[in-house]
Order: C-alpha cells, then sequence, then structure tokens
C-alpha cells in the first residue's frame, strides 16, 4: 500500500460546500482547489505528486480537494465539466482554472502555481 | 458495517468490465439455500466509510486494485483475490484447488492468474472504463485502432479534447444548474 496514498499522510484537506465559502472565497493568500472524484483514473494518477507539491508549497499556498461526487452542487456552480479540474483563487476570486494535467511532477507545480507568479 | 462471515469484494463501479465481472460473481455467489458465498460492493466516494471496512483500506488503493475483505480482517489484493473469490464460487471452486498448488516454492497457476490480471487491468480502458485513467503504453495502439474504428463507423466513441481529463457526460443545463449528480 502506498504511504503517499495513506490517509494519515494525507497533505490535501478534503473540504465542503460549507467549509468552502470559509476556507477558499473568504481566504486569504493564493488557493488552489482540485474538483476531484476518488473513481477518477486521472486523478488518481496525479495524486501522489499533488502530495508533493503540497508539501514543497506548505505554507505559501493552501490546497484543497473537493470531491464533486459528495459536492455536485458546488461543482455545478462553478461549471466544473470534468475531473480533474483546478481552480486557483486569489484573495477569493477566481484567477486561473486548468482541467486536466499530465501526472509529472513539473506539470502539476506548473498547474497551482503559475497564475499566482504571473501576478508577482 | 463489514461482513463477519462472508468476504465483501470491491469493485470499481466506473469500470464497465469490472462491473460486468463484479455482477457475475454475485449472482455466481448465490447458493441453492438463497445465502450468498461472497458480498460484493462498489468502492464508492467515501474514504471514512471504506476505512470502517478496514481501517487499512485506503480508497485510491481501492479503486486501482481488486479487494477482498476477509472476514479476519485480512485484505487479498489482485490476482490472490480472484483465486479466493474462485474458490469461494460454488461453480469454480473445483477448480481453483489449482491456484494455490506450490512447486518449488512457485505458484505457477497463480503467477498465471496475476498475469492475467494485470493484462485485464490494462486493457480495462478500452471497454468503456470511465474511471481507469489513461491506458498504458502497450494498449494505446489497440485503443487508438478501436476508437479509429468506432469512429469509421460513427458510433460509440466520444472524442474527448482534453487529455487526462474525465469528462462529465452532456446534461441540459437545468439539470446541471439543479446541481445534479454526474454518473
Amino acid at each position: 500500500m502506498s504511504d503517499i496514498n495513506s490517509g494519515l499522510m494525507d497533505r490535501i484537506q478534503t473540504i465542503s460546500g460549507n467549509a468552502f465559502s470559509t476556507l477558499v472565497l473568504d481566504g486569504a493568500g493564493p488557493i488552489a482547489v482540485e474538483f476531484m472524484s476518488y473513481g477518477c483514473g486521472y486523478c488518481r494518477a496525479i495524486e501522489p505528486m499533488l502530495q508533493e507539491v503540497a508539501e514543497t508549497l506548505q505554507s505559501r499556498e493552501q490546497i484543497f480537494r473537493i470531491n464533486i461526487e459528495a459536492e455536485p452542487e458546488l461543482a455545478a456552480s462553478f461549471e466544473v465539466q470534468g475531473t480533474p479540474t483546478f481552480i486557483m483563487f486569489l484573495n477569493g476570486r477566481e484567477v486561473g482554472r486548468v482541467e486536466g494535467i499530465h501526472p509529472t511532477l513539473s506539470n502539476v507545480m506548473a498547474v497551482v502555481t503559475a497564475p499566482f507568479e504571473a501576478r508577482d | 458495517m463489514p461482513n463477519q462471515i462472508n468476504p465483501t469484494l470491491l469493485f470499481d463501479g466506473g469500470c464497465a468490465v469490472c462491473g460486468h465481472l463484479a455482477h457475475w460473481v454475485q449472482a455466481s455467489a448465490l447458493s441453492k439455500s438463497g445465502g450468498t458465498t461472497i458480498v460484493v460492493r462498489p468502492v464508492g466516494n467515501d474514504p471514512a466509510e471504506l476505512r470502517t471496512l478496514n481501517p487499512d483500506l485506503d480508497i485510491w488503493d481501492a479503486y486501482a486494485k481488486i479487494h477482498l475483505l476477509m472476514p479476519d480482517g485480512s485484505m487479498k489484493i489482485g490476482g490472490e483475490a480472484i483465486a479466493e473469490v474462485l474458490r469461494r464460487l460454488p461453480a469454480t471452486k473445483w477448480f481453483a484447488w489449482c491456484f494455490a498448488v506450490d512447486v518449488f516454492g512457485v505458484r505457477p497457476f497463480q503467477l498465471m492468474l496475476n498475469l492475467a490480471y494485470t493484462v485485464l487491468d490494462d486493457v480495462r480502458p478500452i471497454f468503456g472504463c470511465g474511471s481507469c485513467g489513461a491506458t498504458s503504453s502497450w494498449v494505446r495502439p489497440i485503443a487508438t485502432l478501436m476508437k479509429w474504428a468506432g469512429s469509421g463507423f460513427g458510433k460509440g466513441h466520444t472524442p474527448i479534447p482534453t487529455p487526462h481529463f474525465t469528462a462529465f457526460p452532456l446534461r441540459p443545463s437545468s439539470a446541471r444548474a439543479s446541481g445534479s449528480k454526474a454518473d
């Protein structure tokens, strides 16, 4: 069993629709949200890289996960068309969106950081 | 709650191949008295719920490989899980003894079953699996050929514009607005 996928080692918080408002829309600084599903093979492929990116970025940027099967209304409200979809927020405002990521560490890192670097 | 008497077979509910096989196992597991020898259920989408079945069970792992949760709390994975299922099904237990045959520390039939499972695991994306992810490199030419053949006949295959992305099936905008669950 992969340690990086173990629940005890999970560095990405899965949030509900209620927590989304507080943590993301009212949150300060750069935040990346992955709209995903546990049954999505592509989400599974990028998960180890995303864990590594979350550890690298730590306090510089927050990364959250939203399970679209549990939160279909939230996914619909953001017009999420499939998984994985990354939406980047800066001070509660959407500043970037990427659908589908080639599963490499550099790609995942670029996706979750690029929208914020462009604003530095 | 975990079944205390019979093993529980977890399958990927988004994979058509897995669904057909699970349905077959479920039907075959019924005994003449109406009881069942194996409980079959999809992995689902709740990691916490899965951990109530077995604390060591990770939902990502459960989707990646077939898992059989044993009544004693252990887990069998992949080819080992399939061998155990075949041992418990009334219709297949007569030949499933062969997977335990040990020749100088090697179980040749189990090795063949493991290999067959690996091949099936690799090819399932080309048989209508919305949750299997990218196809393995050796399967890609076959998948491309099947897509080409499908498009030639004009049915069965919807082009996916974005790579590494599972697009939702097209739904009416009213259904999206009401937040209906994606299939």
